[in-house]
C-alpha cells in the first residue's frame, strides 16, 4: 500500500500574532511543531504500511523550514518526506493548498490512500483533506476513528459524527483524515531521529509537480479573510470550596450538576 | 543502595537530549561527556524520564546508541508511567541486556504527546489510572531479581496523604526511597526516615540557583532574592541527614562539579 501523509507545521503557541495587514499568521521568530492532528496520521500511515506492507511518503507545503516536520514524520517511521516549497504557494487558502497536494500526489504516483490529521490546530478549517479528495475525484472520509479492514482495493473504516459512527467501504485510492481516538502516536526514537537527520529532503516547486500559476498562492485562493481577531477574553471565576471532604464533594457535585456537566 | 551511602556515592542527574534539540549530535556528544565524567568519578548517574513533561529521548536508548560504558552500580534510570506497553517492555528489556540496575520508578509528569500505560497494559484492571505502585508491581512480576526498584517521596504533599501513598509503594515492592528537593532540614523527611529505617533513603539537594525551577518542584514561590548557596546547602545536607545518599539535581558541571568531590568526604 503506497500511502501518502499530509503534515503540516504550525504555531507551537496559543498566543499566536496576527498580521494586520496580511491578516495572516506572523510565524518569524515563532516555535514551530508538527501539528498535533498530523501524529496520529502519521502513525495509522505507519501501523497500515507495517500490516500491508509498501510505503509511507510525508508530504508538506510550507517554508523550507517546514523540512524539520517532515523529518519528525521520518522519525516515527514513514519512509520519506517531500516539502513543496516556493513563494508561489503563499498566500494559498485551503482550496489552493488542498490543490497544490492533490498535484504532488498525481506526481508521486500510484498512491493508493492519503491520510491527513483531521484539522490544523492554527487553522482550524478541515478542509485541506476533503479538498484533496475533491482535487482528485477520490472517495473521502472525514473525522476517521479506526479502519477496520483494508485490501489492496478497497478500505473499511469508521467514520465519527455526532451521534456515533458510520462504517464506510470505499474503493481505493481515497483520501482520509483522522480524530485522536484512532491510535496512540508513538514517540520518536533516538535511533529514528539520527536517521531522519539524515535524510534527504526533495523540495519541489509549481513546475515540479505542473501547477498552474492561476490555481496556486492569493491568485488561486477564492477565500478573501476580511478580519481576523483573537477570541474574547473568558471571564472565569475560581470558587473555593471548602468543608470536610464529604461536604467539598456534595458541594462539587452540586455545582458541576447546577452547569449541566453531570 | 546501602553501599552507594557507606560510600558517599552521590547521585548524579543528567538530563537526556530533548526531542525538540535542533542541535542533537552536539547535545549528545555534552551528554556523554557529563555520563562518563560521573563513571570516572565512581558516582551514579540518574538519567530523568521527560522531566516536566518536556519530550527528551531515553536514557537506556542513549546508552544503547553512543555504546556508553554501564557499570551496574553507577547507572539509575528514571522510569515513569508515560510510555506505551511496548515502549515498557523495550526500556525494561535494554535495561536488563546493559546491566542497569537501579530504577527510580515514579508516575510522572505527562503531556499531550505522550502515551500513558493503560491499567490493562500493567495488569492492573482494579484502577482506572496507572501510578508508580502498579508500575512497580508489574516490574517485580515480570523481571523478578532483576532490578533495584526505587520510589519518590514528596514532602510537600499533604503528608497523610503522601505517607499512605508511600506505604502502598513499599507494600508493592519499593527497595529505596529519593525525596523531592530539600534545602534545610525536613520534618516530613525526618518522619518518613523514622517510619522506614530499614529503607535506603536518598535526599534530593537543589544545585541549580534558578529558584524559580525550585519553587515549582516544591510547590510554593521563594522569592528570587533569597540568599542561596547551593554547595553550603549540601553540605548542611550531609550534616542533617548523615545516613542518607544525596541525588544532586541541576548539578553545574562546569561551575560546581569540581567543587563536590571532596564536599562529603570532609563532613
Amino acid at each position: 500500500m503506497k500511502i501518502v501523509v499530509c503534515v503540516k507545521q504550525v504555531p507551537a503557541t496559543n498566543d499566536a500574532k496576527i498580521d494586520p495587514e496580511t491578516k495572516r499568521i506572523v510565524r518569524e521568530g515563532m516555535q514551530a511543531i508538527l501539528n498535533p492532528f498530523d501524529t496520529y496520521a502519521v502513525e495509522e500511515a505507519v501501523q497500515l504500511r507495517d500490516k500491508f506492507g509498501g510505503e509511507v511518503i510525508a508530504l508538506s507545503m510550507g517554508p523550507e523550514k517546514a523540512a524539520l516536520v517532515l523529518r519528525e514524520a521520518i522519525s516515527v517511521g514513514a519512509d520519506r518526506g517531500l516539502l513543496l516549497s516556493d513563494r508561489a504557494f503563499g498566500g494559498s487558502d485551503t482550496w489552493a493548498t488542498s490543490y497544490v497536494l492533490s498535484k504532488a500526489i498525481e506526481k508521486i504516483g500510484g498512491v493508493d490512500l492519503v491520510i491527513c490529521g483531521k484539522q490544523a490546530i492554527d487553522g482550524d478549517t478541515a478542509q485541506v483533506g476533503p479538498g484533496i479528495a475533491a482535487h482528485l475525484d477520490w472517495m473521502q472520509a472525514a473525522c476517521v476513528m479506526e479502519v477496520c479492514d483494508a485490501d489492496k482495493d478497497t478500505i473499511t473504516v469508521k467514520r465519527m459524527h455526532e451521534d456515533g459512527y458510520d462504517i464506510c467501504e470505499m474503493s481505493l485510492p481515497a483520501v482520509v483524515t483522522v480524530v485522536k481516538d484512532i491510535n496512540t502516536p508513538r514517540v520518536p526514537t533516538l535511533k529514528g531521529r539520527l536517521a531522519s537527520d539524515k535524510s534527504e529532503i526533495p523540495i519541489w516547486k509549481p513546475e515540479d509537480i505542473g501547477a498552474q500559476s492561476s490555481k496556486i498562492g492569493l491568485d488561486g485562493s477564492p477565500t478573501r479573510v476580511v478580519k481576523t481577531a483573537p477570541p474574547p477574553i473568558r471571564n472565569s471565576v475560581t470558587k473555593k470550596i471548602t468543608g470536610t471532604s464529604a461536604e467539598c464533594v456534595k458541594e462539587l457535585i452540586a455545582e458541576l450538576r447546577l452547569r449541566s456537566i453531570l | 543502595m546501602r553501599y552507594h551511602i557507606e560510600n558517599k556515592i552521590y547521585h548524579v542527574e543528567i538530563l537526556p537530549p530533548k526531542q525538540s534539540t535542533e542541535k542533537l549530535e552536539a547535545d549528545l556528544e555534552l551528554f556523554a561527556e557529563k555520563y562518563n565524567r560521573v563513571m570516572e568519578s565512581g558516582y551514579c548517574a540518574c538519567i530523568t524520564d521527560n522531566a516536566m513533561g518536556l519530550l527528551a529521548f531515553q536514557g537506556h536508548e542513549i546508552i544503547n546508541e553512543l555504546n556508553l560504558k554501564v557499570n551496574p552500580e553507577q547507572v539509575m534510570i528514571h522510569l515513569n508511567t508515560f510510555h506505551t506497553k511496548s515502549n515498557l517492555c523495550e526500556i525494561l528489556d535494554t535495561c536488563m541486556a546493559k546491566g542497569i540496575k537501579y530504577l527510580l520508578i515514579i508516575s510522572g509528569d505527562g503531556s499531550d504527546r505522550l502515551p500513558k500505560l493503560q491499567p490493562a497494559d500493567v495488569e492492573a484492571e482494579d484502577v482506572q489510572s496507572v501510578t508508580s505502585v502498579e508500575l512497580l508491581r508489574y516490574i517485580k512480576r515480570h523481571y523478578p531479581d532483576t532490578f533495584t526498584l526505587g520510589v519518590a517521596f514528596n514532602p510537600y504533599e499533604p503528608p497523610e496523604h503522601e505517607f499512605e501513598k508511600l506505604k502502598r509503594k513499599i507494600d508493592a515492592g519499593a527497595e529505596f526511597i529519593v525525596t523531592q528537593p530539600i534545602i534545610e532540614k525536613n520534618a516530613i523527611v525526618d518522619e518518613m526516615i523514622q517510619k522506614y529505617p530499614d529503607i535506603p533513603v536518598i535526599v534530593e539537594a537543589w544545585m541549580s540557583k534558578k529558584l524559580y525551577l525550585l519553587s515549582d518542584a516544591v510547590g510554593y514561590p521563594i522569592p528570587e532574592d533569597t540568599e542561596f548557596d547551593p554547595i553550603k546547602t549540601l553540605m548542611q545536607i550531609h550534616r542533617d541527614y548523615p545516613n542518607c545518599g544525596v541525588y544532586l539535581s541541576l548539578l553545574g558541571f562546569k561551575t560546581q562539579y569540581h567543587l563536590i568531590g571532596e564536599t562529603w568526604r570532609n563532613i
